[in-house]
């Protein structure tokens, strides 16, 4: 379980990143914490010849509120996240989110642009982001893009990163207010990743749902809204009946296809429907209405 | 069958139990820790030799194939590869791997024509580094012909041709059928008033410790002697059967000892590893490392153990237990390890702490295209525990009667002690009804059935298991070989001894030397508390260190929870003797002759007079500088110390037609498991409310690594019954082989307070009345997690028979339970 050789660079600026990027192309891959590709690399699924470290880019390092938004910068480590004070009053869905992400000491170093460009199916923040409607801003040397959440995770382990682009942040809109919002998740151990879990924001007004948003990970080969499920609830009163009835669409009407020993498709539809009851239930009740 | 006192009087204990003792017994802190705990511990990576180069295997990807070609030429040209190796040049210098089965199955180190399972090691390199090793085994290029692959354990009784995995044993993959008897099985089953019956199924889970197995070897072309350090146990027990497959006399290799970072069995006589590295050393000249990565070790190493799938019936008669009868079949995987031993120690505890007339096994092993079994905690006899336990529960659930009230009843009673159960084995001592006395107060099991009958009313889903367990201790060799096949009558009797020499310097202090390794258990604690008890010295004066094979005594080394009592036993001897020494220089130097004399305090003495006296140190400085000052006496030479071999304190040999296997396991520890747990039903995850754990192990020498024990081995039982599960799919991949998906429970999946009690009835056999504790929880917990579960989850009528209890399982037992009710 050792490494094939490679060669290493560690650009110390965006502009030089950019350019030792645009040097060895496809041959390079970036290092971020290291948590998913190191392993993949000790095991030989990952040669790449040249690895490009980012660590020295702190400009790639913070979290602030822009207006409306929550962002963050990809190398931005996972504890630090989970910790922050700002995420948790303007994005609790995600910091309950990362109650589930790994263990202190792979937090301490892996980072949230590093999971997201990662794209495992299995992994709780790319739920989150598409539960909230999020934007990844890739950067290249053309320039700048946003890219929905939605349409930036294409498979397992594929993202809509380009050639030439990198993840530079994560932008989240901010909480708005009343909105609540619940994760759940049933994994083999802490800390593993997610056989299934259930992402969801609930927008209630005078007891009717205007807005719901409910995202699945582990379910298939990327994360996805349960958009039949939301439809139920949108304009409807949030009762009992209503939240069992959104919880059975999400298990009946989601096809379960990443299935392996943990979880097989009868299983992974079974907390689909009890993760996503719960999810719901409680954030109804974390809703201010 | 019954009392039997006749071996009373064979006992050989010299140190009955004391009512008070100054070191045993007292929670001293491991003499082992300040290293370990400071990360200055030697493990085999630690190891390194000047010129030592580094080793990696190429493990064939398919689980049976022919090997048509292995071409290495590419690796070889790699710069920094120093020997490309494969598997049939190296069976021209090594011959096969030792191994404990009859008929033999041979094995190399690495394959000779044929691959068997995947992992199985095919090819090894030599070079420069780790890293450039595996680069160059990327390189080796392996032609192969895919033979039908049999994965399934009841698919592999039928198989020939070329599914099967070692013709020249015969055309099938059936390794052994034998049918044992004991006592009145027909009558039992005729005359019952109920017949219970249960198909189980026991999953195939390791050991897997955090170190794996590693050898760093060399070869001294001048003397033709090899040099092995290896994490190995036994090496002074079987470690010249490495030298056999070396094809050198034996006195030209020597084992060393490594600190071993943990083992729970599976490096119990680590021997592929060691030979593949001198098998290496040899050919490229130079010292090689060769550890295994932890794909090596879950696909390939000594981890797996009993794969088992049981029919059971059990005989009731007037609500009691009267007779066992059980169809198994285990999957050994592609090789016979320890042949047959782990059922051959299943029966040394298999009626239980029950009063049962009559056994009756048929045991079908047979083989796969999986990795070989080798030893876990228990081995065997943990899923003999688990079968009993089941059987007990389903007859209590038939009967309508109470878990406490049923074992309690069928409990051979304390005055009945020493008892040989119907194959033969004889338990020394117990007091059943006192543990589980112990535990269900220690739970409070009265309060528990009260809440769990409250929280049932608000839908949830509390269960309380309870097992009363065996913990065989102290194995004789006879299991190993007493179910061989008829053609193989065995052995006269075996012994399984333990070695300790000891000597005191000339100022006084204490050093003793193992003739077995550090496992993780704590053998430098154990002799150090036993020795100073035995000498009346500080434990600080006592120093410990382990002998290589060449230096070595007799040494079995710890496994089948023997190491405390057996080196209590060897230290007994060795001090009797030490005790001995140290009266007759004080009497010189005293004037006093040695029957006035006493060691007590630290100091040899004047009965009745304390103050006459020489310390240990005095004695000591005379003994080894100024014997000639001393009478002449060819008895008397300079120095002090003792080598003592200690032998299995009682063991008889089987009978021919083994239906008496007779004493080979009879130091009889006892265990009582309550969990209480609470079941997700809508998730099926398991949470633990709380654990309660009583077990007896004789006289306790350190209550605190013995509560160290009891915990850790209770924490595998919960990965055995909860989470761990190596899994081949139909092609025979192993689709866990790492540590994110073969689950180990972490710190969070276990009870947050595993509570734990003692009982303490001492054995009649063994020195001070110890008895073994080492496997400990393992043997319990998975017997008392399935029944927990199986009563939460009481309303839907589900029946725990597999294990793991993985929620995916649950939730498919809750599915089924609830579709068939609609
Ligand atoms: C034992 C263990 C348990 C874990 N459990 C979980 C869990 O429960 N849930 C979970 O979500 N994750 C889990 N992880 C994964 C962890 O979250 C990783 O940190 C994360 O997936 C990758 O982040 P990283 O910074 O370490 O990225 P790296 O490993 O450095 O990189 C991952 C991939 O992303 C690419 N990459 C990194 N940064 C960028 C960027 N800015 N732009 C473009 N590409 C980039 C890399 O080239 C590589 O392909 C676990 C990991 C371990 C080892």
């Amino acid at each position: 379980m050792k490494p094939s050789a490679f060669h290493y660079e560690k650009p110390s600026s965006l502009d030089g990143l950019l350019d030792v990027m645009g040097k060895h192309g496809e041959a390079a891959r970036i290092l971020a914490g290291g948590q998913s590709l190191v392993p993949m690399m000790n095991f030989r699924l990952a040669t790449p010849e040249v690895l490009i470290d980012i660590n020295g880019l702190s400009e790639l390092d913070y979290i602030r509120q822009d207006g409306d938004s929550l962002s963050i910068g990809a190398l931005t480590r996972h504890n630090v996240i989970y910790d922050s004070p700002l995420v948790a009053e303007l994005s609790p869905l995600m910091a309950e989110a990362y109650k589930h992400v790994a263990h202190t000491t792979i937090r301490n170093r892996g980072t949230i642009g590093g999971n997201l460009s990662h794209a495992d199916p299995s992994s709780e923040l790319p739920a989150v982001c598409i539960c909230l409607e999020g934007h990844m801003i890739l950067r290249s040397k053309q320039g700048t893009r946003e890219v929905p959440a939605g349409e930036f995770f294409l498979g397992a382990l594929e993202t809509a990163i380009q050639p030439g682009e990198f993840l530079a942040e994560i932008k989240i809109p901010v909480r708005k207010p009343g909105v609540g919002s619940a994760f759940e998740e049933v994994s083999p151990r802490r800390g593993d990743f997610a056989t299934t879990a259930v992402a969801a924001t609930l927008q209630i007004d005078g007891g009717i749902c205007q807005t719901a948003r409910i995202a699945h990970a582990a379910v298939a080969d990327r994360p996805a809204r349960i958009e039949s499920a939301e439809a139920v609830l949108e304009g409807s009163a949030l009762d009992k009946a209503r939240i069992n009835q959104a919880a059975e669409i999400a298990a009946s009407e989601t096809e379960p296809s990443l299935i392996n020993y943990h979880g097989d498709a009868d299983y992974k539809r079974d907390l689909l429907r009890a993760l996503t009851k719960r999810a719901l239930q409680r954030a109804s009740e974390n809703s201010v209405n | 069958m019954a009392k039997d006192t006749s071996f009373l009087e064979k006992s050989r204990q010299v140190e009955p139990p004391r009512e008070a003792y100054k070191w045993i017994g007292k929670d001293m802190k491991r003499v082992e820790d300040p290293r370990l705990l400071a990360g200055k511990g030697i493990y085999l990576d630690d190891v390194q030799l000047p010129k030592m180069a580094h080793a990696a295997v190429l493990r064939s990807p398919h689980a049976h194939a022919r090997i048509l070609s292995v071409d290495t030429s590419k690796a070889k040209n790699l710069p920094g590869v120093i020997l490309v190796m494969t598997g049939a040049e190296a069976a021209e210098v090594t011959g096969p791997t030792a191994s404990f089965a009859s008929p033999p199955c041979p094995q190399y180190c690495l394959a000779v024509e044929r691959v068997r399972h995947v992992g199985e090691a095919v090819a090894a390199v030599v070079a420069q580094s780790r890293y450039l090793a595996e680069d160059a085994i990327d390189l080796i290029e392996v032609e192969y012909e895919e033979l039908p692959v049999v994965v399934d354990p009841l698919e592999a009784i039928k198989s020939t041709g070329d599914a099967v995995l070692h013709p020249e044993r015969g055309d099938s993959n059936v390794a052994i059928e034998r049918t044992l008897r004991f006592g009145p099985v027909d009558e039992d089953f005729a005359n019952a008033d109920q017949v219970i019956e249960r198909k189980l199924r026991w999953p195939r889970v390791g050991a897997v410790p955090l170190e794996t197995c590693g050898a760093v070897a060399s070869y001294d072309e001048g003397t033709g002697k090899f040099t092995i350090h290896a994490n190995t146990s036994m090496y002074n027990y079987v470690g010249w059967l490495i030298a056999v497959s070396l094809n050198v006399p034996s006195h030209r290799v020597n084992i060393i000892p490594t600190l071993a970072g943990g083992s729970f069995g599976s490096k119990l006589f680590l021997h592929k590893v060691p030979t593949l590295a001198a098998t290496l050393a040899r050919a490229s000249g130079r010292p090689v490392k060769f550890l295994e990565d932890r794909l090596d070790n879950l696909m390939n190493c000594d981890n797996h153990a009993s794969d088992r799938v049981y029919n059971a019936k059990l005989a009731i008669k007037d609500g009691m237990m009267t007779g066992i009868s059980f169809h198994v079949v285990d999957d050994y995987g592609a090789y016979l390890q320890f042949g047959y031993g782990t059922h051959g120690n299943a029966l040394s505890q298999a009626s239980g702490p029950y009063k049962l007339s009559s056994l009756e096994m048929n045991l079908v092993a047979v083989f796969t295209n999986k990795c070989q079994q080798g030893a876990y905690r228990g081995f065997g006899s943990e899923v003999m525990n688990f079968l009993v336990e089941r059987l007990a529960d389903a007859a209590i659930e038939e009967l309508g009667d109470d878990p406490l009230e049923f074992r309690r009843r069928n409990f051979i009673k304390p005055e009945e002690f020493p008892y040989r159960i119907p194959t033969g084995n004889l338990y020394d001592s117990g007091d059943y009804p006192k543990v589980l006395d112990e535990a269900a107060e220690l739970l409070d099991y009265p309060g528990w059935r009260k809440k769990q009958e409250a929280a049932r009313k608000e839908g949830r889903y509390i269960g309380i298991g309870v097992a009363t367990c065996q913990e065989r201790s102290v194995f004789s060799a006879t299991e190993f070989w007493f179910l061989n096949p008829d053609e193989a009558q065995g052995f006269t009797l075996t012994s399984s001894p333990e070695g300790v020499s000891v000597k005191i310097d000339p100022t006084g202090k204490a050093m003793v030397t193992l003739h077995a390794p550090f496992w993780g258990n704590s053998p430098e604690t154990m002799a150090t508390q036993i020795l100073a008890e035995h000498l009346t010295m500080d434990p600080a004066d006592i120093g410990i260190s382990y002998s290589d094979t060449d230096s070595g005594l007799n040494g079995t080394g710890p496994g089948g929870s023997r190491y405390t009592v057996m080196i209590a036993g060897a230290l007994t001897g060795a001090a009797g003797k030490i005790r001995e020494k140290l009266l007759t220089v004080g009497g010189h130097m005293l004037e006093a002759s040695v029957e006035d004399l006493e060691l007590a305090d630290g100091r040899v003495s004047v009965k009745g007079a304390p103050e006459h006296g020489k310390t240990i140190a005095e004695v000591a400085l005379h003994a080894h500088y100024f014997r000639l000052s001393m009478p002449d006496d060819p008895l008397l030479t300079s120095g002090i110390d003792a080598t003592h071999v200690y032998d299995h304190p009682l063991t008889t040999l089987p009978n021919g037609d083994r239906t008496d296997l007779g004493v080979f396991y009879p130091i009889m520890g006892h265990m009582c498991h309550m969990p209480v747990i609470e079941v997700d039903i809508e998730t099926g995850k398991i949470e633990f409310l709380d654990y309660v754990a009583v077990h007896d192990c004789g006289t306790m020498v350190n209550p605190m690594t013995l509560k160290g024990h009891i915990r850790g081995g209770t924490a595998s039982g919960i990965g055995t019954a909860m989470y761990e599960h190596f899994y081949y799919d139909e092609q025979g991949q192993l689709l866990n082989a790492s540590f994110a998906d073969y689950l180990i429970p972490t710190l969070h999946e276990l009870p947050v307070d595993l509570r734990t009690g003692h009982v303490e009835t001492l054995s009649p056999f063994t020195e001070f009345g110890i008895k073994g504790g080492g496997e400990g929880g393992r043997m319990g917990a998975p017997p008392a997690l399935a029944a927990a579960v199986e009563d939460a989850l009481r309303p839907f009528g589900v029946k725990i028979d597999e294990l793991p209890l993985s929620p995916r399982r649950l939730r498919s037992l809750i599915r089924a339970a609830a579709s068939s009710k609609v």
